[in-house]
């Protein structure tokens, strides 16, 4: 049975449906929920070892301080930012690892265009320091309290739009 | 000749067989001549043996076979490359480092002995010079290089070759003191400053079998000073890009390497003349081919201790000069002293104390 | 004084550190990234995912392998398909002989940072030997673009198995002599022992991944962790060492190369017959996935947001380097300068997986 299946259907019974219970997952989920009720908008179990969580953006850093400190999600794997132009907003995707539940929870925020600017995590986990900086660079979103939100991998003469926004056209893009 | 006064004196001179073999010993043999080819063949061999260490070929084309003529196709291509001296340098030191090196470094062949074969003007030996505090004045030039090495990695006022100088001022001087306690222990043992003695000393048995400590202190020391792997700090390739002739370019920065190839020479042939008989040896081949060979063999090993060591750390390098190789060194001088006054029976010419 | 170890020079690699020195000691370090970006996760929303494979490859050249890996199972999830058993296992050997040629490449680069050339030329000599066999595989050597999202692209040639064995053999007794050579030789011992401690609860913190993690004691590998492909039919260990130096974090890696073999050759013993590709479709459902891998320097993380279409709406690699950079001014801090590239090397940073 591959890991990333959450549902198999029984063929010898038809009818019966055999569903594997995430129990650690939906229990991660269910924790952030309980704690957090009015900030979490969305906090489900994607798959085995995925969780996913919706916060808003005001409410992050305490919902990462419980990740960390009482769920045992210490281990940063990736931030990134993905600009939703119909929507007119970023969403900024923590990626953590529990070294102990061997479990991968994303946790996702939402920015406005207009007012691209949210706290930064850096004061939970040290390790999303190059990340947030390079994603203030690519995409134009402010981290409050990052201590060094300079120029990384872009050019030191680059004055063009941030280049991942979906407005920004590759010279190579078909019009 | 029919001339007078001094312009007699200076033809005189000029035609005499002292003059002519002055100039055959300066520009030949031991001189520029034997030096040249002498760095060739080094280098040559060098590529093509730590080739062979890595598993690869080393210089194959140039030449009738072997890459035979790499090195003579190097020393073209360098000549033809720009002077460049950096704006902010300081002009004098920087041009004139390069020509020191050289010089210093080869004022040290003008000593050095050859072994005994008939001359005119040289006392037993074929030597530029003949003085019988030879191995002091060797020592001498070996210790003022360091300061040349300083001097021209200052004046380049380049950031790699300010550290390099640090490295060279540290490394060099710190190995002067084993080197020449070693030396001193020899120099007991034979009773003389003078190579040609000391060689002679050694007549009955080599001074490697009589002082082992001495010698391997020596060796390492002598490594150090050359600065080869694992003592190439000053030169580290991967650390400060050159070292301290970074900025040289073209017949500068041939004249540095030639420099390094002459110490390398001075270096083996002091090893071999202190610790391993010289020019002694069975007679089916003359003296100067035994000095020779023996000091190649010397080179060779030198040569490989590249294919098969990491450089040593600045820390590291000076911890083994000081807690390692002094105390060696001093050992080696207190055995001597206390073979001197219990078993003088042992050595061959002592004028000790007694 | 500031020193800029910078792109101009023998060792430092397409990236330089502003280096803050007084005498000969280094007080302070910034690394200056960005010379080789080259806007891979922008040029991946252009292309559909089968484009996409070479683009994703082109982020670390010595390791492609597993960097494709990563792709593939990440785009496969998103589809909800499972490729064959046949193509897991073949997939399984490309990525370990990736693996292998990477640290191969990362023992020539140690070795010439401490000084030794006769270790850099053997295991670049050495390294040949697995390009050879995925030339013979694949038709390429370096990026060889073989796994696409359904499977893999060829099945084995006549002759690959035999040739295999061959080379892994003669390849056991190199590593004898590499182990001879430089992991028992005094001189690379005092430069790497005790050099460039990374106690295990900054390794966590600053999530340094791969080799660097495991030379400090965290025993953390993806093919453990999250198996997949066929890596939970190979029983293999996972080498840790726990002095969190440099000499750990090399010993981890020359064991990881013993491991390699034993898993391909595990590979190739169980490898059953049959399809080594699915049919798939062009485009992608809407969903969003977070596939983790293991490539030779570390976890390599590819997060993909599918609208549905047949390209990427976005998608991030988590670089191993980008993430064991940010350890590297704190390892450096208080050393002397001629451990500077002992430490940069020791951590296995590319930058051109650092940039993308």
């Amino acid at each position: 049975m591959d890991s990333r299946c959450p549902i198999t259907a029984g063929k010898d019974n038809e009818g019966v449906v055999e569903m594997t219970v995430n129990i650690v997952e939906d229990g991660v989920a269910e924790a952030v929920k309980a704690n957090f009720p009015d900030a979490v908008s969305e906090a489900k179990t994607q798959r085995r070892g995925r969780v996913v969580i919706t916060v808003q953006k005001d409410r992050v850093v305490d919902v990462a301080l419980l990740l960390k400190e009482r769920l045992g999600f210490d281990y940063v794997t990736s931030v990134s930012g993905v600009d939703y132009p119909n929507r007119n907003e970023f969403e900024v995707v923590y990626h953590i690892w529990s070294i102990s539940r061997k479990i991968l929870i994303a946790l996702k925020t939402t920015v406005s265009k207009d007012d691209p600017r949210l706290q930064s995590l850096i004061s939970v986990w040290d390790a999303v320091n190059y990340h947030e900086r390079e994603t203030h660079e690519m995409f134009g979103i402010d981290f409050i309290g990052h201590p060094n939100l300079t120029r990384f991998l872009l050019p030191e003469d680059w004055d063009k739009s941030p280049p991942f926004r979906k407005d920004f056209k590759l010279p190579t893009e078909p019009r | 000749m029919a001339a007078v006064g001094f312009l007699g004196l200076f033809l005189d001179f000029l035609f005499s067989m002292y003059f002519l073999e002055l100039l055959l010993k300066v520009v030949v043999f031991p001189g520029l001549m034997f030096i040249s080819l002498f760095a060739m063949v080094v280098i040559w061999f060098e590529r093509k043996f730590l080739a062979r260490i890595h598993l690869r070929i080393g210089p194959l084309h140039v030449g009738p076979m072997m890459g035979l003529f790499q090195p003579i196709a190097d020393f073209l291509k360098v000549l033809g490359k720009e002077i460049i001296v950096p704006s902010n340098a300081h002009r004098t030191m920087y041009n004139l480092a390069p020509i020191l090196v050289v010089t210093i470094s080869g004022m040290g062949l003008a000593f050095i002995p050859f072994g005994p074969s008939p001359s005119v003007m040289s006392i037993k030996n074929w030597v530029i010079y003949y003085t019988p505090f030879n191995l002091l004045l060797i020592l001498m030039f070996f210790t003022i290089r360091p300061l040349i090495a300083i001097g021209a990695g200052w004046a380049s006022n380049s950031k790699f070759s300010t550290i390099g100088a640090l490295r060279a001022a540290f490394q060099l001087l710190a190995y002067e003191v084993p080197l020449l306690i070693s030396i001193a222990s020899v120099i007991m043992l034979a009773g003389s400053f003078d190579l040609i003695q000391i060689v002679q000393s050694q007549s009955k048995v080599w001074f490697i079998i009589l002082q082992p400590i001495g010698f391997l202190v020596f060796f390492v020391a002598m490594m150090a000073e050359l600065g080869r792997r694992p003592f190439d700090l000053p030169h580290a390739e991967q650390e400060i890009v050159f070292g301290w002739p970074t900025e040289y370019t073209g017949i500068q920065f041939m004249c540095v390497m030639l420099a390094e190839y002459i110490d390398l020479c001075v270096g083996s042939l002091l090893i071999t003349a202190l610790f391993l008989g010289g020019w002694l040896g069975p007679a089916f081949i003359p003296p100067i081919a035994w000095f020779l060979l023996k000091s190649l063999i010397v080179t060779v090993v030198i040569i490989m201790g590249r294919g098969v060591f990491p450089r040593f750390r600045m820390d590291q390098l000076l911890d083994l000069g000081w807690t390692v190789l002094i105390p060696l060194a001093l050992i080696q001088v207190l055995v001597v002293l206390a073979l001197a006054q219990f078993a003088p029976w042992i050595l061959p010419n002592v004028t000790l104390g007694g | 004084m500031k020193v800029r170890w910078g792109p101009q020079h023998p060792v430092s690699g397409q990236w330089s550190f502003f280096l803050d020195v007084d005498a000969d000691v280094v007080v302070g370090m910034e690394p200056d990234v960005g010379y080789t970006h080259r806007g891979i996760e922008k040029v991946a929303e252009n292309r559909t995912y089968i484009q996409d494979v070479p683009i994703v490859e082109r982020a670390c050249i010595f390791d492609a392998g597993n960097f494709v890996f990563g792709y593939v199972e990440a785009v496969e999830e998103l589809m909800g398909i499972e490729v064959p058993e046949r193509a897991k296992f073949i997939r399984v050997i490309v990525g370990e002989m990736s693996r292998i040629a990477s640290h191969l490449y990362w023992l020539c680069l140690m070795s010439i940072a401490v000084g030794l050339e006769t270790m850099l030329m053997w295991p670049v000599n050495d390294r040949e030997l697995f390009l050879d066999l995925l030339e013979m595989l694949t038709g390429i050597r370096l990026t060889y673009s073989y796994f696409i999202p359904g499977g893999v692209r060829y099945d084995l040639p006549a002759g690959f198995r035999e040739e295999t064995e061959r080379r892994m053999d003669y390849f056991e007794r190199r590593l004898k002599d590499y182990y001879k050579m430089l992991y028992l030789n005094r001189t690379f011992q005092m430069r790497t022992k005790d050099v460039g401690v990374l106690k295990q609860a900054d390794a966590i913190r600053m999530s340094v991944v791969g080799p660097n993690l495991r030379g400090s004691g965290v025993k953390i590998d993806v093919r453990k962790d999250e198996p997949y492909a066929a890596y939970d039919q190979i029983d293999f260990t996972v080498p840790t060492e726990s002095e969190g130096d440099t000499y750990a974090r090399s010993l981890v890696r020359f064991h990881e190369m013993e491991q390699s073999i034993f898993i391909i050759r595990e590979a190739l013993k169980k490898i059953p017959s049959g399809q080594i590709r699915v049919n798939v479709s062009p485009s992608v459902p809407k969903g969003e996935v977070y596939s983790r891998v293991e490539s030779a320097r570390g976890e390599l993380g590819y997060y993909i947001v599918s609208d549905g279409g047949n390209k990427p709406y976005r998608l991030k690699m988590s670089a191993p380097s980008f993430r064991s950079l940010l350890s590297l001014p704190q390892i450096m801090r208080g050393v002397p300068m001629a451990d500077v590239p002992t430490l940069y090397m020791s951590l296995d940073l590319i930058p051109l997986d650092v940039d993308r």
